[in-house]
């Protein structure tokens, strides 16, 4: 094997993809799919009340209420922008804090405040941040609180928010869509197209070309998997060995995609083989959506070593003893399908009608 | 121009979209898809606090105030029954104001609050009910904070009748109906153009005009006929009909100009759908200053489906007049005709 070869693929491979429909949607889906979950679920889906201060002084209230999770802090350089994000939509309330505000409440002087609240506003909302504010400026003004208040969650299992329950989902998406599909329509294409037999018949060996094919599918599937996990801050605390885990997700997804090329016949077959397998390639974030589902029901399907691990580490902070046996049977399964490669390059040259397109 | 030649042409661009399995399954499935999801949506929005209160001594007019407030407090008849109500998830939250609660606040003592939440309540969440019920002490107690609020609602006060998820979701929808019959009206055109076919066209007695004026009426008359079915479905035609069907209309053309351009630099199915999903995902984005308001700034005024989502909103929740909407459809008038006079021109240069 040629390595300046399979650099050569490569490099056509890349300035010919965005001229491919899949290679586009490798990389436009997985950014839209996050934005839309960051923004239904994070935002308009989170059901936080939002808040927005025009403080004219230093006041105490902006740093409070930021410290506080359950509600979304704006703010504003002045009264007429807050009015106008209150108007249209951007905060549920906003409070104009004149200069000099704390101190008048510390010394227990009357205080004049206008708050704007936008109309279409939840009345939870309004109930939540009303009470918050006042309660907060209470705490300022140094009453001390006349309650003790004990709080308990009732039953075992773990709070995940969806966002985080959805985030395996859009990780295997991303790897799975770019790793795999990009190296399978890139070949079944050439097939179609019959430039595959061609590149053959010159000094180019098939397996040039599935390393060529499926490196593409690894570098776009593990780059948008990045930036998946950047866009969300979900890079954990172990950056490095995450990088290491996409990397090998990518891998098994990119050689999964090359075996798919290599026996499919055309796009439509390939379309339909893709949306056959599709649930069974997923299976396993449905772990995370639905947490009551017993673990070892993911454990049947192979995506889930490649998901799994990475969820501990970006979302758990798991380090490399927690996922190492989940990480060893995601190689052992890396090593099976590049064997089934190995053996379909030998297929190729020993019983060619078996891989139509690829008759060497 | 001959009237049977644009007939017969409009017959056989019918014909040749809808042997397209695949566009017209996408289609249809998509129309009712978008009527589905609508009504499976909620029509109503739950603007209420609901949880569960044990409190023995919790006056009336104190319950009555919080519900005043938007909260719904389920009396439970013990702390156990109440307990046994959020450990099955019927309420996500369950309060216990002990016997001496309220009587210990009078005497400016401390009282003492229980709040237990179920296993799926976000943590995040726990802290504000933490405040609330302070408040709620604070309020008892009688400590009153010596500040005036000037209160100003700005826009319409929808407390109590409040806009549904379904009816903001709306002009993405029809946004999404309009663009996804772009990408059929492209990808014919492209493969037409690629295999010849319609410089094949112009010699016999069609003229470019002609086949312009049919892939036009074909392109607007789908749009408008998906978007209509869409708004005829959920109710959309209701309020201001009239009004609707013109920007739906106008809408229509722009989508229209819109294919012809897409088809303009589109190779064949597979680049049309690549360059007409890059344009949905462009046009989608003025749906979210309503979907979710203030997450874009006024910069999407300049995307011409701007001018589509703002009037279908208001048409849809606030029943505006002419006048309101007349801004956005002249914009949308102006910008739909310069596009599609645009694509006309650069299809028409691209195969001649």
């Amino acid at each position: 094997m040629s390595v300046r070869r399979v650099l050569v693929l490569l490099v056509k491979e890349l300035l010919m993809g965005p001229k491919n429909m899949i290679f586009i949607f490798a990389l436009v889906v997985p950014l839209v799919i996050t934005l839309l979950i960051n923004l239904l679920v994070g935002t308009f889906f989170s059901g936080k009340p939002r808040l927005g201060v025009a403080d004219a002084g230093e006041s105490l209230l902006v740093e409070k209420v930021r410290q506080i999770d359950g509600l979304l802090l704006r703010e504003y350089s002045s009264a007429e922008l807050l009015k106008e994000a209150v108007a249209d939509g951007a905060v549920d309330v906003g409070l104009v804090l004149p200069d000099r505000f704390d101190q008048q409440l510390i010394q227990g002087q009357p205080v004049e405040l206008v708050a704007y609240v936008w109309g279409e506003s939840l009345l939870k909302d309004r109930a939540m941040l009303g009470t918050t504010i006042a309660t907060q400026f209470r705490e300022i003004a140094g009453q001390e609180a006349p309650v003790v208040i004990t709080m308990e969650t009732l039953g075992e299992g773990e709070s995940l928010p969806w966002e985080k329950r959805l985030m395996p989902l859009v990780v295997m998406m991303t790897l799975v869509f770019g790793g795999s599909l990009i190296p399978a329509t890139s070949l079944v294409e050439e097939k179609q197209k019959r430039t595959l037999s061609a590149v053959i018949t010159t000094s180019t060996s098939l397996a040039e070309i599935f390393v060529s094919k499926g490196l593409l599918g690894v570098l776009i599937a593990m780059f948008m998997s990045l930036v998946i996990l950047v866009v969300n801050q979900a890079l954990g605390s172990n950056p490095l060995l995450l990088i290491g885990l996409l990397l090998l997700g990518a891998i098994m997804a990119a050689t999964y995609g090359v075996i798919l090329g290599a026996f499919i016949k055309d796009i439509n077959t390939l379309f339909a083989v893709n949306k056959a397998t599709g649930i069974l390639l997923y299976a396993p974030v449905f772990l995370y959506i639905f947490p009551g589902i017993p673990e070892w029901i993911g454990r049947i399907f192979p995506t889930y070593y490649m998901i799994a691990p990475i969820f501990e580490v970006s979302q758990r902070g798991a380090g490399w003893a927690q996922i190492q046996a989940d990480v060893i049977i995601l190689v052992l399964i890396i090593l099976v399908l590049t064997g089934i490669v190995a053996y379909i390059t030998q297929l190729a040259r020993r019983k060619p009608e078996m891989l139509p397109g690829m008759a060497t | 121009m001959n009237l049977s030649i644009i007939t017969a042409l409009l017959r056989k661009d019918l014909v040749l979209f809808f042997s397209n399995r695949f566009f017209a399954l996408i289609t249809f499935l998509a129309l009712f898809a978008y009527a589905i999801l609508y009504y499976l949506m909620p029509a109503e929005i739950d603007e209420s606090l609901e949880m569960a209160i044990y409190a023995p001594e919790l006056p009336t007019s104190l319950l009555n105030e919080l519900t005043e407030q938007g909260m719904v407090l389920i009396p439970m008849e013990s702390e156990q029954a109440l307990k046994d109500a959020v450990l099955e998830g019927s309420y996500p939250v369950g309060v216990i104001l002990p016997t001496n609660f309220i009587p210990n606040l009078v005497a400016g003592q401390t009282g003492q609050v229980y709040l237990y939440f179920s296993t799926d309540f976000e943590d995040e969440f726990k802290d504000l009910y933490a405040i609330l019920f302070t408040e709620i002490a604070y309020m008892i107690g009688g400590k009153p904070l010596n500040i005036e609020v000037t209160e100003e609602i700005l826009g319409e006060d929808r407390s109590g009748d409040q806009i549904a998820y379904r009816d903001r979701l709306l002009p993405l929808m029809v946004v999404m109906i309009l663009m996804f019959e772009t990408l059929g009206l492209a990808s014919l055109i492209a493969s037409e153009v690629s295999t010849g076919t319609l410089t094949a066209l112009l010699v016999t007695p069609v003229r470019v005009e002609g086949l312009f004026i049919a892939k036009g009426i074909l392109g607007v008359g789908l749009a408008f006929i998906q978007a209509f079915l869409l708004m005829a479905i959920i109710g959309g035609l209701s309020q201001q009909p009239l009004m609707m069907l013109v920007l739906l209309l106008l809408g229509s053309v722009l989508v229209t100009g819109l294919a012809f351009l897409i088809a303009s630099i589109s190779k064949d199915m597979m680049s049309a759908m690549g360059w007409g999903m890059l344009a949905i995902v462009v046009l989608s984005l003025p749906s979210f200053s309503v979907l979710i308001p203030g997450s874009v700034t006024n910069w999407v005024k300049i995307i011409p489906s701007y001018h589509v989502v703002d009037p279908v909103y208001r048409i849809i929740n606030y029943a505006p007049t002419w006048a309101e909407v007349g801004d956005n459809m002249l914009i949308l008038a102006a910008s739909a005709l310069l596009i599609l006079g645009l694509g006309v021109a650069v299809l028409r240069r691209k195969f001649q």
